[in-house]
């Protein structure tokens, strides 16, 4: 377990410097969530007070405009990062395990996350905007988040990147689309059923309608157990993804 | 004492087969040379010590042990390229690495010491490698596979692409590797990279080893104490002469080279081909690099 923790906090640590060195990323992550929270708090809230507007814009903004591009953008990233660089041959023939390296990941972007939400609330509070529900609840949905988007990009980086050129094209095409079917920008209430039906499974529309739930409407965990039991569900299956990934980058090392 | 021992290892790929009946050894505090040319097999054999890939059969064992994913911590593996995290100072890729390979608390500080030391990062520990010139990150790239005090050390052909200053501050470097009792298993396409650093030599084409030993065993290839290097527009009628005293002739490289069984003086040589029009001629000593051609020549 000791050597678990040391080799994650290691990769964590390492990510953390190189973001906070490269800087670039970092900025894109804090401006576009700030500027989409902006102009969907501000549309939504017509002429009238901003509040319930930041209220309900803040979630879908956290959830889709700051933790999909960080969390599942990050890793992809990342991965081919570790390919050009060859790095990733090194780790490879190191004794480093398959969970660390994806924990390591998990733990860094958690950092990532946290910070954007401390910032996408900030700027929702300034308008009036506030959490409404349990923030321990509201914490564990973002964790839960997390996972899922950590997984899903390190499935893409691992199997379907292998330059720079090839991270927006997994990421628009498969990312994109889920956002709009989760409900991040308009309201799932306007989907038709058969949408609606395939919505419940997007992992994007389980973390906006849970956390909009909590943070919104002061929902409580009975209330959005459904969401709860997907995300965790995602979760799980990021964790098994992220280790399969990490062997199929193995088996395409091998083949050099 | 034997530290790393491959024996009759083989490998295929689809119908080609890369690695055959392969068979070597490095001794303790030894540096086995690895030459061979390209799509020779010795990136494939790389990969097997460093349990990337698996053979398909024979053996392969570090310190008596089967190589697996247990002996990654006796392998340190150096790549061609420049493999540290660019971003990360000389000291952070150290930590990074120490602590991927499970050095803890103080041992990770004192290693770290121990490699500044060794590697003369004194001045560079806190600059970031992309900062660094190439001769220097190649330091970092070799300090980082010796963070965990493995017991074989591979190096891919360490000095690739490095100025002839670098290259030399290299080499002491890795000399000083078998004081600190570790056994090297180098790949490399420099001929005097392996004359000046290798106590073994292997020859390697096709998958196999077709010529192995010390340099001098390997020089003992080439039925010849001397050499003659010559270019003429008739080298059918220079040919010709050599035969008529019994020497043997070689193209190595496209060039015409003349195996003298005796040593001789550069006038004696020249007098000897009176009447033929020769543009240049000159004395060589028997070096690897003819040994290793007169090998993968039989090979």
């Amino acid at each position: 377990m000791k050597r678990y923790v040391g080799e994650t906090t290691a990769v964590a640590n390492r990510i953390l410097i190189e973001l906070i060195r490269m800087r670039r990323s970092l900025i894109f992550w804090v401006v576009f969530p700030t500027l989409m929270l902006l102009l969907f708090g501000l549309i939504y809230a017509g002429g009238g007070g901003t509040s319930k507007s930041f209220d309900a814009t803040a979630p879908g903004i956290l959830i889709g405009a700051a933790l999909f591009f960080s969390c599942l953008g990050g890793p992809v990233a990342l991965i081919v990062a570790e390919r050009e660089r060859r790095t990733l041959r090194r780790l490879l023939v190191s004794p480093l395990k398959p969970v660390s390296y994806f924990m390591g990941i998990v733990v860094a972007y958690m950092f990532i996350a946290l910070g954007q939400t401390i910032i996408v609330y900030g700027i929702a509070h300034f308008f009036g905007g506030r959490f409404h529900g349990s923030i321990l609840l509201g914490l564990v949905i973002i964790v839960l988040s997390v996972f899922s988007f950590v997984g899903a990009g390190f499935f893409f980086g691992a199997r379907f990147t292998k330059r720079t050129e090839d991270v927006n094209g997994p990421v628009a095409a498969f990312g994109v689309p889920l956002l709009v079917l989760g409900g991040t920008f308009f309201p799932v209430s306007i989907l038709p059923p058969y949408l609606l039906a395939l919505a419940y499974l997007d992992p994007i529309f389980h973390m906006n309608e849970a956390l909009k739930g909590v943070s919104a409407l002061d929902k409580g965990p009975g209330d959005i157990v459904t969401h709860l039991i997907f995300l965790g569900a995602f979760t799980v299956l990021a964790l098994f993804l992220g280790t399969r990934s990490y062997k199929s980058m193995l088996i395409q090392e091998r083949k050099g | 004492m034997t530290v790393l021992e491959v024996c009759d290892l083989e490998k295929s790929f689809g119908n080609r087969t890369v690695l055959d009946k392969l068979s070597f050894s490095v001794g303790k505090n030894a540096i086995y040379g690895l030459l061979g040319p390209n799509g020779a097999g010795k990136t494939t054999t790389i990969n097997i010590l460093c349990s990337l890939l698996d053979a398909d059969a024979g053996s392969v064992s570090i310190g008596g042990d089967s190589v697996s994913e247990r002996t990654r911590h006796r392998v340190g593996f150096v790549p061609q390229e420049i493999c540290v995290y660019q971003d990360l100072t000389c000291r952070e890729n150290v930590f990074f690495f120490a602590r991927i390979y499970g050095l803890q608390g103080a041992a990770i500080a004192d290693r770290t010491k121990e490699l500044v030391e060794m590697f003369d990062l004194h001045e560079y520990e806190d600059t970031k490698v992309a900062s660094l010139s190439g001769g220097w990150r190649r330091r970092v790239n070799i300090a980082v596979a010796l963070v965990h005090s493995p017991s074989v050390l591979i190096l891919d052909e360490p000095t690739a692409g490095l100025d002839i200053e670098a290259r030399y501050d290299l080499w002491n470097l890795i000399r000083g590797f078998r004081e600190g009792g570790v056994s090297v298993l180098l790949t490399t396409h420099q001929m005097e990279e392996a004359e000046q650093l290798c106590s073994c030599i292997g020859i390697l084409q096709n998958g196999r080893i077709v010529a192995e030993g010390s340099l001098d065993t390997l020089r003992a290839l080439v039925p010849a104490k001397q050499l003659a290097v010559i270019e003429s527009d008739d080298e059918h009628a220079v040919r010709s002469r050599a035969e008529s005293f019994g020497w043997e002739s070689r193209h190595y490289g496209g060039r015409l080279i003349l195996l003298l069984p005796e040593r001789h003086v550069l006038h004696e040589v020249v007098h000897r081909f009176n009447g033929i029009p020769l543009s240049a001629i000159s004395l060589q000593e028997v070096g690897l690099e003819h040994a290793y051609l007169e090998a993968t020549a039989k090979g």
